[in-house]
């Protein structure tokens, strides 16, 4: 087996070679796609990809923004290993998508994502809505033709009727810090 | 015992692990491009300068924000006692005219109109006098300090101090772009900021790192910068004798620990005219009481109300129009509460009814407390004996002023705006049985009239007003100086250029 790996002499420095290049470049691919954002819930990881903005920008003008981020709805919350499957599943999905420039105009909610979406609904709104008898359907209900999503009827919520990747133009994407400008910073380190 | 490997297998491998690096080489060009483009799709028209005070040049890279917002132009509403139109607040309540005796809102007070008139509505009125220079007229320069995003331009120049130093007419052609985008803005990232040392400086004395506040309670602090109690520090740590702004917080919010602070540094805004009492003048207390409110405990900002999200071509954005809800009712109530709309104006003017039904009567006994300790005065009472009746008055009125300039308190916080006005009344009763008892002690045992001031001029005149000549003063100002500040800024604005990208 060690023959096969192991490189001859006279091959030595060129397969060093190429394995740095093929290790730097992999690092740097690491760097500029943010990879490590992945592992949390931060809605500004979905933003990375900018055809995300929309859902971003009407998620942070509804009331949700207080309450729950892009994983609490679009990841199931059943169970870790479930939760990180959907969310690797989605995620190498949206990137290939991405890369390849295959991205709709209109961003569509896929047959997955809807049952995740619906029992989140159900795992937060529970108590509120437990006398709602929209509250017992299941999926297979909806797609029987017996029950209704609920937004079926919550139509804005949270990301408002119209989606396109044109749909708000004058978005101005997040930084986290709330920034006080520097001379009244200044102020008060002169006063300390 | 070595088998030698073909040479091709050799270059079989050299060319996948070429065609792989290749590949991923190709893909992080392809993260680093579209990571590129989302500043292109997201490129605003206009680069816009850290102190950018002009609000239609902001308004070329958020046009609904922008368009939505000079609809604070817009003086058609008028709710049951407020709204947007024009009111002259001392027509309406002559009373007034009397327990500012001796202060300048004696002179002229209207109910504000939208943030694009302020300053218009600074310059007209009577309060700031007629100029006629640089160096002249009633105020300090701080009383420009809540009307323009020219002002953190300028304090970022010269710093605070020098800002609010010096008269009002001194940073005059300064100043001419209504309170706007740059004053809750940061150009850059859009972000809400503080661009008001008075109040960044408050919070950090009470111990709050303005940087760990939320989103949602900056959509609430941006308006904290200027709805909030203040007073002018000339006994500053900065320079003495300049009227540093100052927010009275240091042991909280309600009116008794405002009063308390106040007290403790023997402050004082004015002394009356008529009772020499030594006066506070509360300043629209609207953050502070809103605080106490219902809204604030869920979480509710004032932006959640005043300025409601919209929807324009299926955008969702925020309505810069900030106004009365009551005038829009379907967007700011009926988002939580779903009761049909009259309902819900019947539930704010109930409130309001009763909370101004005792205020009145608050303002009527102030307004006899003052008389009367004026008539003591007259029949030669001594500082000794009107000292605790004078404190008795400022401490009344502290509360009727925390409560009336508190525009919207009966709203955002009604019982504890009906908890300030039963504290008030209480004191200002108290203090007219020390002055009965006063009175007596005088040889008097008499009702002092209560004064005709059924209309602004009489009251006016009873306390010793000309308003005629303020009038001449202004008319001459606004001929001989205004347009020379008008001029200077017109030159220095058109220096700037807009940079579009």
């Amino acid at each position: 087996m060690k023959q096969y790996i192991k490189p001859p002499k006279k091959w030595r420095m060129p397969v060093a070679i190429l394995l740095g290049a093929f290790i730097g470049l992999s690092i740097y691919l690491f760097k500029v796609s943010n990879a490590t954002s992945y592992l949390s819930d931060a809605p500004e990881t979905c933003i990375n990809c900018h055809v995300m903005v929309p859902e971003y920008a009407s998620w942070n003008h509804s009331s949700h923004r207080e309450h729950a981020n892009c994983n609490d709805c679009h990841v199931p919350h059943d169970n870790m290993i479930h939760k990180y499957y959907f969310k690797a599943g989605d995620g190498i999905r949206h990137a290939t998508m991405f890369t390849l420039r295959k991205e709709p105009e209109v961003i569509k909610i896929k047959e997955a994502g809807i049952e995740v979406v619906q029992n989140n609904c159900k795992r937060c709104h529970g108590f509120v809505n437990e006398n709602i008898s929209a509250n017992n359907w299941n999926i297979k209900d909806v797609h029987s033709g017996n029950g209704k999503l609920c937004w079926d009827c919550h139509r804005e919520v949270p990301h408002g009727k119209v989606h396109s990747l044109s749909s708000t133009p004058n978005v101005i994407l997040p930084q986290q810090k709330i920034k006080t400008p520097d001379w009244i910073k200044k102020q008060i380190e002169n006063r300390k | 015992m070595e088998k030698k490997r073909k040479s091709w297998i050799n270059w079989l491998i050299f060319a996948i692990t070429a065609v792989v690096v290749f590949s991923l080489g190709m893909l992080a060009s392809s993260v680093t491009e579209r990571k590129a483009e989302e500043s292109f799709v997201y490129k605003p028209k206009v680069k816009l300068a850290e102190w950018e005070p002009r609000n239609e040049v902001w308004g070329e890279n958020f046009e609904r924000q922008y368009q939505s917002y000079i609809k604070t132009s817009d003086t058609s509403f008028r709710s049951k006692y407020n709204g947007n139109a024009m009111i002259d607040m001392l027509e309406v309540d002559p009373r007034l005219v009397i327990l500012w005796a001796g202060y300048g809102f004696s002179k002229d007070y209207k109910q504000g109109r939208g943030h694009f008139y302020a300053v218009d509505d600074v310059v007209n009125s009577l309060r700031t006098g007629g100029p006629t220079g640089a160096d002249d007229g009633p105020m300090p320069a701080t009383c420009w300090t809540c009307k323009s995003p020219d002002v953190p331009r300028l304090m970022s120049e010269m710093g605070p101090v020098e800002f609010y130093k010096g008269k009002w007419a001194g940073k005059g052609h300064e100043i001419v772009n209504h309170i706007g985008c740059a004053d809750c803005h940061e150009p850059e990232s859009m972000n809400l900021t503080l661009t008001r040392p008075a109040l960044v400086e408050a919070l950090e004395r009470q111990g709050k790192d303005i940087n760990s506040f939320s989103h949602q309670e900056m959509r609430s602090l941006v308006c904290a910068q200027c709805h909030s109690e203040y007073y002018f520090n000339k006994k500053n740590k900065f320079e003495e004798g300049v009227p540093y702004l100052t927010f009275p917080w240091d042991n909280g919010f309600s009116v008794e620990e405002m009063e308390k602070y106040y007290d403790d540094i023997e402050f004082k805004d004015w002394t009356h005219k008529l009772s020499k009492a030594p006066m506070l003048k509360a300043q629209h207390p609207g953050y502070e009481v809103y605080m106490t409110g219902i809204h604030a405990e869920r979480g509710v900002s004032c932006a959640d109300c005043h300025m409601p999200y919209k929807t324009e071509g299926g955008q969702k954005f925020t309505n810069h129009q900030m106004q009365s809800p009551l005038n829009n009712i379907a967007n700011s109530c009926q988002v939580c509460h779903r009761e049909e709309t009259d309902v819900l104006v019947k539930n704010v003017y109930d409130r309001q009814d009763k909370i101004i039904e005792n205020r009145d009567k608050l303002e009527e006994l102030i307004v006899r407390a003052h008389v009367e300790a004026k008539q003591a005065w007259d029949w030669g009472a001594t500082d000794e004996q009107m000292k605790d009746i004078l404190q008795g008055i400022r401490h009344a009125q502290w509360r009727w002023d925390y409560a009336a300039a508190s525009h919207g308190g009966s709203f955002h916080s009604p019982v504890e705006i009906g908890r300030v006005i039963s504290s008030g009344i209480a004191e200002a009763q108290e203090t007219r049985i020390k002055l009965a008892r006063l009175f007596a002690e005088l040889g008097h045992n008499e009702e002092v009239p209560y004064p005709d001031i059924s209309t602004k001029a009489k009251a006016q005149a009873f306390i010793g007003l000309d308003i005629e000549k303020l009038k001449k003063e202004k008319e001459l100002f606004k001929i001989n100086l205004l347009p020379k500040w008008e001029k200077l800024a017109k030159e220095r604005e058109d220096k700037w250029p807009v940079k579009r990208y």
